[in-house]
């Protein structure tokens, strides 16, 4: 269990610090979640140092292969800490950073979710729980990166971010689903042990290919690698975070996670190892020229995670070996630099390197660490950047699958350390050294110390790693490199010193041409700035987003022009050709062996009217009153259907629904003309009659196909189980409460935001029902007649009885929750039409939303209650009682659930009708007033 | 049980006696307001009776006791009446009675 709290901890308590006022709460709480979860994790490190993998197992949706899976693997162990590391150290720095105006809380619950979501992806034995986590980061960065949304350019990043990485993940659920179908497990524990099962399959390269988006767009990688920079609009904490050891990473993570499963193949290598030379040689290239300070390091990230994937790319253990190692270095020495380049421009101003110069002689400490961060990211030796650089560099050497070009690669790699090498010297340079600066927004000073100790705990362990690599580093990577590669994890010894070879003459090359090309760069300067105007990443992806967008409406435009005929034309030509499509070309008999039964005279004449009643609704169409009288005929017609076909419940049920419907559209068409002139074309309606007749003639014609063969359908079994298993004999109710809740759970919430959509929409919607009718007469001045009235008041009570006796009766018996709850509401209605809003209203205390929040409440927590008592959510529970003088009688927590039911239909359809009936009337003015004057004199009262 | 036969019979006829009256009145009287008698006699001897009938039947020769259409009855018996009493108030804000030439509206 401690286990899967490492992850879900943050998770769970990401709101926490958003519950404080006080700034130094938000962050303590937030550093005290993170602390226990790096506890939690630190009680793992014995095992995992042992070579252990400490599992945890729940199973979840076994149905699909998801399961709640944890694992420790010694890889996993190193990025956790990372992540955990890292955040305190983020947390610390960010409140200082924050300024009071920013909502603080917010921030720190934002980067837990954040922290929560890459510890699952790092800690997660079950992929598709590991892709689950994976989309959480995805969403998690788009708010932290759009934190300032106020700003333009912070909202454009983050959803420059979410697009790509989004987009990214797609591929990668597919891939994820097809490397599952190959190995038929979800489990890595079980698709790391099956290389050779997914080299040998067919799908294998799909595979490889969808995995590799998702990897790539998450890293950043060439040509994806746009959305980082801009990502830049971030505050600083979050870009140290998100660019240093998180987000990013993930993506050369999941390289390096299947690693010993996905590469080993010429079609890995060919794509992978291109796209790391490339995105390395393009991004320190473009970082050299970047006068924004996270511009710049943000480039230098891109470029970071092209070597780690080259490294990945070239597919030899000591590669695998040095990216691990690398991924842990420029974690440190590049979270730091970030921190640092908040520092500069949170006490000067700007991180504009233009503007920026002379800073040494105000900010000695901040520069001192400065310089090491960026001796490190060059590869200076004595840092540990130098280490892994190095290691990198012989690695390069290697010979590879490019045959006879191979010196491609280490060239490559020589010219991206060389830009490497000149955009650190520049960081350092341009801004504390050269001539004094002249015009800063703000007089620069040391930070405050709180803001400079992570930076400083970074700086040092790159120093300390830097000089005892074998102490510090070498445990932690060989244990981790050695949970990737297995028994192939090589022997090596990090040493600073190799002797006299060909990396070291690649180093000082590197380093002497970044100095040269530094000095020389105002003349790169003006050729960068020529070939700039030519590929921007930036506008490409606008300019392909508006594009979609411009697509996208057009074909809405034609789709959906206003016209609600043409929906409906639309809708039934599709249900018709879709539903007609099979029996084309088929030779198997329309109509099926049964024999027609006899046709009864009741069931015939019933046909008759109801077909009667039909045509005249929609010959009468354009009298409204009229064709509301006919629709009612039919509505009744059908509900005498279902008792002729013994279906009682169904009867009741329509026969209420019409009432309340025939209400719903009064109200509704009193607001209208009450007749409509002729607007269609004779072709259109011509259109119209011909798919209308088509679709009614084929659900009869898919009718008499299916009526008349044998078959056999799931009724039996609800029959069966309906008393023994629902605890009820009425099927009809049982299978609502009960062996399918969680359906009509469903409807009840839909209906619930149904009736509140339509509340919303109806405020303050300006439609005044005319005051004439057709003729011109006047409406009736007596509108609530006495005898109406004073009849429908005492039948109000022997409605809500007869209403608790259906209620009851409901799962034995024809009834149920949701038969009462509209018995219930049109009898209330009743009182609001006779007596009017301004005597009702008052007379009816609770609101009907309340009513009808606490519908959906009650039917939730039913739910919630069987998981109390070990079943699963939702499954009924019965027990039989004996009370005195009522006897033996049954209770089942079924009813609970249907009071839910009967609360959320009453609410909802109180919510639409009276809403509906009160709109723009005097009456509901004078209700509303009297109701705020009774609140404030109750106020005043207090 | 023969007793209880003939009377449920009896009432059966009578109900359906006032429901086929009620609506050849609905059909054939002149104007609106004397229209409006035949429904309202169907709906209440009528029904009323055919409730009664089905009262008798279920009590003596089914299962017991049986008061539903007692209801059913007393809620018609409610109702009827108001409904008739809205149609002809809709019709004499209309001036239906006023409009000698045509009837038929």
């Amino acid at each position: 269990m401690t286990l899967a709290l490492i992850p879900l901890l943050p998770l769970l308590g990401a709101l926490i610090p958003s519950l404080f006022r006080s700034r130094n709460l938000n962050a303590l709480s937030a550093g005290a979640i993170a602390g226990i979860s790096m506890l939690l994790l630190l009680l793992q490190a014995p095992a995992v140092f042992n070579g252990e993998m400490p599992l945890a197992s729940w199973s979840w949706i076994p149905a699909i292969g998801l399961n709640f899976a944890f694992r420790v693997s010694g890889f996993g162990f190193m990025f956790a800490f990372l992540i955990l590391g890292i955040g305190l150290l983020i947390v610390l720095y960010a409140r200082f950073y924050i300024s009071a105006d920013d909502p603080m809380g917010r921030f720190y619950s934002y980067l837990l979710l954040f922290m929560g979501s890459m510890l699952g992806i790092v800690l997660s034995e079950n992929i598709m729980l590991l892709m689950m986590f994976w989309e959480l980061t995805s969403i998690s960065s788009f708010l932290l990166i759009g934190f300032w949304s106020y700003r333009t350019d912070a909202r454009e990043g983050a959803r420059q971010a979410l697009v790509i990485t989004g987009g990214g993940g797609l591929a990668m659920i597919a891939g994820f689903l097809l490397l599952g179908h190959i190995v038929g497990s979800f489990e890595l524990t079980t698709i790391l042990a099956a290389k050779e099962i997914i080299h040998a399959h067919h799908l294998y390269p799909i595979t490889l290919i969808l995995i590799l988006l998702g990897a790539f767009t998450k890293s950043a990688q060439f040509p994806f690698q746009f959305w980082l920079p801009h990502a830049m609009a971030a505050p600083t904490p979050v870009s140290a975070y998100l660019h240093s050891a998180t987000m990013v990473k993930a993506g050369v993570f999941l390289l390096a996670l299947l690693f010993p499963v996905l590469s080993g193949s010429s079609l890995w290598f060919y794509i992978v190892t291109p796209v790391g030379l490339i995105t390395f040689m393009f991004a320190a290239y473009m970082a050299m020229f970047k006068d924004d300070l996270k511009g710049l390091l943000a480039y230098s990230t891109v470029s970071h995670l092209g070597l780690i994937t080259l490294l990945l790319g070239l597919g030899s253990p000591l590669a695998a070996f040095t990216a691990v190692f690398h991924i842990l270095n420029h974690a440190t020495f590049k979270a730091g630099l970030f921190m640092l380049a908040g520092i500069i421009d949170h006490e000067t101003g700007t991180r504009d390197m233009k503007r920026l110069s002379g800073l040494w002689k105000y900010m000695p400490i901040t520069g001192t660490l400065t310089m090491i961060g960026s001796a490190s990211m060059a590869g200076v030796p004595l840092f540990n950047g130098f280490l892994s650089k190095e290691m990198f560099l012989a690695e390069t050497l290697e010979p590879n699958l490019f045959g006879a070009f191979s010196w491609i690669v280490p060239l490559g790699a020589t010219l991206a350390a060389i830009f490497a090498v000149a955009y650190s010297i520049r960081m350092v340079h341009d801004v504390f050294f050269k001539e004094p600066f002249t015009n800063l927004p703000k007089k620069p000073h040391e930070p405050p110390h709180g803001m400079r100790l992570p930076a400083e705990i970074l700086m040092t362990l790159c120093v300390l790693v830097g000089l005892f690599p074998m102490t510090l580093a070498a445990p932690m990577v060989n244990m981790a490199a050695g949970s990737i590669l297995g028994a192939a994890t090589p022997d090596y010894h990090i040493a600073i010193w190799h002797g006299l070879n060909m990396a070291l003459a690649m180093s000082v090359i590197a380093l002497a041409g970044g100095a040269v090309f530094y000095l020389q760069r105002l003349r790169l300067f003006d050729s960068h700035r020529w070939c700039m105007r030519y590929c921007d990443g930036k506008a490409t992806f606008e300019a392909l987003i508006r594009g979609l967008v411009q697509g996208g409406r057009t074909l809405t435009g034609l789709m959906e022009n206003g016209s609600l005929q043409r929906y409906i034309a639309l809708l039934v030509g599709a249900v018709f050709v879709l539903g007609a499509s099979p029996f084309f070309g088929s030779s198997v008999p329309f109509i099926g062996p049964l024999a027609m039964s006899s046709v009864d005279p009741v069931t015939l004449i019933m046909g008759l009217v109801l077909i009667v009643c039909t045509v005249a609704t929609v010959v009468n169409h354009r009298n409204r009153i009229l064709s509301i009288i006919m629709l009612g005929s039919v509505g009744l017609i059908v509900s005498l259907s279902f008792i002729r076909f013994s279906a009682p419940d169904l009867a009741l049920t329509q026969i209420s629904v019409e009432v309340v419907t025939i209400i719903l559209l009064m109200m509704a068409l009193h607001l209208l003309p009450r007749t409509t002139p002729v607007e269609s074309s004779s072709v259109r309606r011509g259109r119209d009659i011909g798919l209308s007749v088509l679709a009614g003639g084929g659900a009869a014609a898919l009718m008499l196909a299916v009526l008349s063969r044998p078959y056999d359908t799931i009724a039996g079994y609800f029959l069966e189980n309906s008393k023994p298993g629902g605890g009820g004999t009425n099927v009809v109710n049982v299978i609502l409460v009960d062996f399918r809740g969680f359906d009509t759970l469903g409807e009840i919430t839909v209906l619930v935001i149904a009736g509140l959509v339509i509340y919303a929409m109806l405020h303050n919607f300006e439609l005044t029902a005319p005051g004439i009718d057709a003729l011109g007469r006047p409406w009736v001045q007596d509108r609530f007649p006495m005898i109406l009235a004073q009849i429908t008041r005492p039948l109000m009570p022997l409605a809500l009885l007869f209403a608790a006796y259906i209620f009851l009766r409901g799962h034995n018996e024809p009834g149920g929750g949701f038969i009462a709850g509209l018995i219930v509401a049109s009898v209330l209605i009743l009182q609001y039409i006779s007596s009017g809003i301004v005597w009702t209203r008052p007379r009816l205390t609770v609101d009907n939303h309340i009513i009808m929040a606490w519908g959906l409440v009650i039917a939730v927590l039913t739910g919630v209650g069987s998981w109390v008592i070990g079943y699963p959510f939702l499954t009924t529970s019965f027990t039989y009682l004996t009370w005195p003088l009522v006897g033996k009688f049954e209770v089942a927590s079924a009813i609970a659930f249907d009071l839910g039911v009967f609360l959320a239909v009453v609410g909802s359809v109180m919510l639409i009708l009276v809403k509906l009936g009160s709109m723009n009337s005097k009456d509901a003015e004078i209700v509303s007033a009297s109701v705020q004057k009774a609140k404030e004199k109750k106020e005043g009262a207090h | 049980m023969i007793v209880v036969e003939i009377l449920v019979s009896f009432f059966l006829i009578i109900g359906a006696f006032f429901a086929l009256a009620g609506s050849i009145g609905l059909f054939r009287l002149q104007d609106f307001f004397t229209r409006l008698h035949g429904p309202t006699k169907a709906t209440t001897l009528g029904v009323g009776s055919m409730a009664i009938a089905s009262a008798i039947y279920f009590s003596f020769l089914k299962e017991g006791l049986s008061l539903h259409e007692v209801l059913i009855t007393l809620f018609l018996f409610i109702t009827a009446p108001v409904s008739a009493h809205f149609l002809a108030k809709a019709a004499r804000h209309q001036r239906l009675h006023e409009d000698k030439d045509h009837p038929e509206t």
